[in-house]
């Protein structure tokens, strides 16, 4: 083990107890809190958050950013309804369609921070706001409904007791931890992350490495995109607005650095549960769905200054 | 022409282009459709939207001095409520109008303090503040729409010299940045800090200082914002408005403030805010559906972003 | 007569690593202190620290013979010291006018900035510093480096620089401008403004200085008055011994040929050059900085693709358009600057040993951890690496040893040619003999070696040839029977010309 993950499993470490202090709390506030129900349905609400948490690991790591995540769900949510009902395509199709758009939309963020080389906050603000002008653009504020029952299965349905999309979010994730962790293109990621110009003189493919990751990054948002049009079966061009706040939240929540080169999936994973049952259980003790926002804001700052304390504390 | 003419003809580009590009706007919808250059329609776009351009100013601060603010919607949004909410409760009328300036100063002062002593990147602690506020003030509210202003609070209707007076603030708060950008060493150093931090620090000035008054400023004048914001209709939404955020930020790229920090005049960002406001109202007038805003805005941003990385590269 | 600045046994650490140990320097008014030192002998620390940027443990600052403590740079600032920094901390981005004033404008009695009077006082400075046709409302951005510098020295008079500090000012100089700056030099100087100078230029050093001091591994060597040195006799203070005894260079017989370049260009910057390096043979590039050594040394590594020209290896024309291609044709390169180019500090030395040659450590791209530590350990057995594991974070190392990290780095990839740019720079003495001894054990090995060196006592002691740069263009090749520090040194300054002055044109 490196000296660098024995500071990331201490952070780990430090969240995982959090998180078990957290659940104890929230249990005896409500005994409606730790139930299997309960969970499994909070596991379903964090699905497309938690999706998009992955790719966005790893673009916070090369030490980037992607603002236009909620952006592209939108778009690609619109783009499902459009190309399902206005274009009379069959349902797997305009999902294939989707996927691909956003996938497209992706790519095209990266190729605006490579080749143009614009700092990724101000490439991604950019696109976040062209790609939700589209999607209102081509929907017109009209929303599409009436999807077939079998679609409902991804969003609502169950598979072996477990809500389907969680086994969706169970692969990705495990892609997620198995290419950050193992692979000659996760540690090209750190690399990129830690020195950017080291990485280059040493023969690693910076570019296309950052590439693949914006254009997986809007690939599984069309996918969390997806996901949300099927789990409540309507698409609206203002979905998923604002959930890159709470995806950014997550990755650094779980002791991923802002500043790039260091973080985990796992620690990602954590994040996100401790987020998803701090808001659940405020909201089962009656505060509403927006005075958990602010609950998630002051978590983030929370969150960074943490970060920061200890990365003062192991640097060298 | 002398030299120093055409410097300052040079460094003003931006600036000029968009006194054409406006003149052209107007020229070309007024031919199309007359009733678009009606005094009626000339006010309206002034009046709607002046409060934007009060904001860009000091979003331009911000961005010169090489940050960026996401909350600044959403600041706006709850510095008007709370200036409705001390209107209608028998507070002064003047109390009503000063109170959005300090509290929106002493909130982005915190928000400063944060980024330049705590190191929290900007991008982050203003992401949470707009969590923060947003859904603080939606929870404090329920939502509900503040009425039975005051007659003597609406400011933004008052009228002097027969221009209404959103206009003259727009203007004025202009000339008066502008000249505090120009004339001050407080102004001088934003540009310092913006355009090189280390070199700032050398020439004795203080980097965090300097990053705290920007945000400081930046909320006052976010306060006048709101106030503008609050007083032009009989009763003030409790929500704040989406994406507004994104049309300030675009209005001072716009405008000419350089992406990267250190360059830029507050003239550019009130020229674009502006051009905003007519292209937006020009989209009624051309027989386009409102819904395509936001996405000619997020083209124009990122056609101006590439522009700047373009044009940086050129000039090294 | 009391000197203005005096430091009195200054001693330095950066957490293990001492930089200075009992310095002492002292600075007359009006007078020219030459400060030498081969790199990385502490000569950065000390101006730091009389600048008041670094705080010393021990020793004392005196100051008109009074002790001082300088919290920062601003305090030191205010008392007239003032450092020209090599890096010219400058606003691109801003005026003429505004660099020379900025953070202490001239002001109305309203207390807001005087444009007017900034503007004419910097023309004043500029006009004094003899540059009538620098406008002062121009863009820094646009100047040339040879005139950034000069606003960087009008910004140091306008504050009233008493003791003006010039941290390798010709560096990046052509020699036109180099003349010009000795002759501002000597007009501060009769104005009574005391001055630092650091240069590795022995001609300068005679023509302008008073006094010398010399530096070596964080310690005085001696400060002598210029008539009782010679350059003999500088060059062995600051090397320590006779130049033949520290480099033990071996005669290896000259192998087959391995690299030959046509004349290779990359448009601007170098232009056309053309040579050949042969196994076993260390080929030496001398050259001032800026005359496209680094250049040249990242276009043959694929960094900067070659614009024009033929590189041929083993005899085959190879096409090197990226790092990969290279690394793929046998070449390996070690930069200059290690900090951002070699190493990643914040990772392990077990994962920047490794990073280069990533793609022959896997199993359908899954990472060997088990071969890519034995590796790091038989790295760290073979350089003598001095780390506490193959975990340790390679930013944790001194300077000698992170530069072992990147060469043992760039060996995992079993290069035919190793390019070894400034391989000793920010190394300490044990570890500098160490690389050197390395490098003539890889030549016996039949590696063909280029090596790039700011040293001339380097290069003359290791390089079979030197191969010398001026301005982009190969200006001799030297062999070693023949390599003279007089003969290279005149191949390296001989005819420059000054180049075409950036925006001249505008």
């Amino acid at each position: 083990m490196t000296a660098m993950t024995r500071i990331l499993i201490r952070h780990e470490f430090i969240l995982g107890i959090l998180f078990v202090i957290v659940l104890f709390a929230m249990a005896s506030q409500n005994d409606r809190f730790l139930t299997t129900a309960n969970l499994l349905n909070q596991a379903r609400l964090m699905t497309e958050v938690g999706l998009i948490a992955i790719p966005m690991t790893f673009v916070i790591v090369t030490g980037g950013i992607d603002l236009s995540v909620g952006s592209i769900l939108g778009l690609c949510a619109i783009l499902l309804g459009v190309f399902w009902q206005n274009l009379g395509l069959p349902l797997p199709a305009a999902i294939g369609l989707s996927l691909a758009a956003g996938t497209a939309a992706g790519f095209a963020n990266g190729l605006i921070v490579t080749r143009f080389r614009v700092p990724p906050l101000i490439a991604t603000l950019a696109t976040l706001a062209l790609y939700r002008g589209l999607a209102e653009g081509i929907s017109q504020a009209r929303s599409v409904r009436g999807y077939p029952d079998w679609f409902a299965v991804l969003g609502r349905g169950d598979f072996l007791g477990i809500p389907t999309q969680l086994w969706l979010f169970a692969l990705v994730a495990a892609v997620g931890i198995f290419v950050l962790r193992f692979t000659t293109f996760g540690r090209t990621t750190y690399a990129i992350g830690n020195n950017e110009a080291a990485a280059e003189f040493s023969g690693l493919p910076v570019v296309r490495t950052k590439l693949l990751i914006y254009t997986a990054s809007g690939f599984i948002s069309a996918l969390a995109a997806i996901v949300f049009v099927s789990r409540v079966s309507t698409t609206r061009s203002d979905m998923g607005s604002g959930i890159e706040l709470e995806v950014i939240t997550a990755v650094v929540l779980g002791g991923t650095s802002i500043f790039g080169g260091r973080g985990m999936v796992i620690g990602t994973l954590i994040g996100l549960c401790l987020m998803q049952i701090l808001q659940n259980g405020l909201s089962l003790s009656g505060v509403r769905g927006d005075g958990t926002t602010v609950v998630i804001g002051a978590v983030l700052i929370v969150a960074v200054l943490i970060s920061n304390l200890l990365s003062r504390f192991s640097s060298d | 022409m002398s030299r120093r003419l055409t410097h300052t003809l040079g460094s003003l580009g931006q600036e000029i282009l968009l006194v054409v590009v406006i003149l052209a706007l107007f020229a070309f919808v007024g031919v199309y459709n007359p009733r678009f250059l009606s005094e009626n329609n000339l006010t309206s776009i002034f009046v709607g939207n002046a409060y934007i351009a009060v904001a860009a100013i000091g979003m331009s601060l911000v961005i010169i001095s090489g940050n960026i603010d996401v909350s600044i919607g959403a600041l706006i949004g709850v510095l008007a409520v709370i200036s409705g909410l001390l209107v209608t409760n028998g507070y002064p009328i003047w109390v009503a109008w000063l109170a959005p300036l300090v509290v929106g100063a002493a909130i982005n002062a915190v928000v400063g303090c944060l980024i330049a002593y705590a190191r929290v990147p900007s991008i982050i602690a203003t992401l949470a503040m707009l969590s923060i506020l947003s859904g603080g003030l939606i929870t404090f509210t329920g939502g509900q729409w503040i009425s039975g202003l005051p007659a003597g609070y609406q400011l933004a209707q008052f009228r002097l010299l027969n221009v209404p007076s959103p206009v003259w603030f727009m203007i004025g708060m202009t000339i008066l940045a502008g000249f505090l950008m120009r004339y001050t060493t407080f102004g001088r150093s934003v540009y310092a800090v913006g355009s090189n931090p280390e070199a700032a620090r050398a020439s004795g000035i203080s980097y965090k200082a300097t990053v705290v008054k920007v945000f400081a400023i930046h909320g006052a004048i976010g306060g006048v914002a709101a106030v503008l914001f609050a007083t032009q209709l009989q009763v003030i939404q409790s929500t704040t408005p989406v994406g507004l955020e994104l049309v300030i930020i675009t209005a001072s790229v716009v405008g000419g403030v350089s992406i990267l920090g250190g360059v830029g005049t507050v003239f550019g960002s009130t020229l674009a805010a502006i051009l905003f406001a007519a292209i937006g109202s020009s989209l009624i007038f051309l027989n386009v559906s409102a819904y395509w805003l936001r996405a000619v805005q997020g083209i124009l941003i990122l056609a101006t972003v590439l522009a700047d990385m373009a044009r940086r590269r050129r000039t090294g | 007569m009391t000197p203005i600045l005096e430091l009195k046994n200054i001693t330095k650490a950066f957490g293990p690593v001492k930089v200075l140990t009992g310095v002492n320097f002292d600075l007359r008014p009006g007078e020219v202190h030459a400060l030498m030192g081969e790199n990385g002998a502490g000569k950065s620390t000390m101006i730091r620290i009389a600048a008041g940027d670094h705080r010393a443990e021990e020793g004392e600052i005196r100051l008109d013979g009074d002790v001082r403590r300088f919290a920062g740079p601003r305090e030191a600032q205010a008392e007239g010291i003032i450092v020209v920094h090599q890096e010219l901390l400058l606003f691109p981005a801003l005026s003429v006018a505004e660099n020379v004033f900025l953070g202490h404008q001239p002001k109305t009695a309203a207390g807001l900035v005087d444009w007017g009077r900034m503007r004419r006082e910097a023309r004043d400075l500029l006009d004094r510093l003899d540059c009538p046709n620098l406008d002062v409302d121009q863009k820094v951005s646009r100047l040339s480096v040879a005139d950034r510098q000069r606003v960087e020295i009008a910004r140091a008079l306008s504050r009233n620089a008493r003791v003006l500090i010039m941290d390798e000012p010709t560096a990046a100089l052509a020699e036109a401008d180099v003349k010009r700056l000795l002759e501002v030099v000597r007009r501060l100087r009769s104005e009574g403004v005391a001055i630092v100078y650091v240069s590795h230029r022995m001609n300068e050093i005679f023509e302008i200085a008073d006094r010398v001091t010399v530096l070596r591994d964080g310690v005085s060597v001696g400060t002598k008055p210029i008539a009782e040195v010679t350059e003999a006799s500088l060059v062995s203070m600051m090397v320590g011994r006779d130049i033949h005894q520290l480099f033990p260079k071996e005669d290896i017989p000259r192998g087959e040929k391995r690299l030959e370049l046509r004349s290779v260009s990359l448009a601007g910057v170098v232009e056309d050059i053309s040579f050949d390096l042969h196994a076993g043979e260390i080929l030496g590039i001398a050259g001032l900085v800026g005359s496209g050594r680094t250049e040249l040394a990242q276009t043959i590594f694929g960094v900067t693709p070659a614009t024009s020209g033929e590189i041929l290896i083993d005899g085959k024309p190879q096409k090197i358009a990226s790092v990969r291609e290279a690394i793929d044709a046998g070449i390996a390169y070690v930069p200059e600057d290690r900090g951002t180019h070699g190493i990643i500090r914040a990772q392990p030395l077990r994962e920047n040993v490794s990073m280069a040659i990533l793609d022959r450590l896997t199993k359908f791209s899954v990472v060997d951890t088990g071969r890519e530590q034995s590796l790091a350990s038989d790295a760290i057995k073979r350089f003598s690496i001095r780390a506490r594991d193959a975990r340790q974070r390679v930013g944790q190392l001194s300077g000698g040893n992170q530069q072992k990290v990147v060469l043992a780095k760039w060996l995992a990839t079993d290069p035919k040619i190793l390019i070894l740019d400034e391989p000793t720079r920010g190394v300490d003495v044990g570890a500098k003999t160490e690389i050197h001894r390395l490098m003539g054990d890889l030549a016996k090995k039949g590696l063909a070696i280029l090596m790039i060196s700011s040293e001339l006592p380097e290069v003359l002691g290791m390089s079979d040839r030197v191969l010398v740069m001026r301005e982009g263009r190969l200006s001799a090749i030297v062999d070693r029977k023949d390599a003279s520090p007089a003969a290279v040194g005149a191949a390296m300054m001989q005819g420059r010309r000054e180049p075409a002055r950036a925006g001249a044109a505008r």
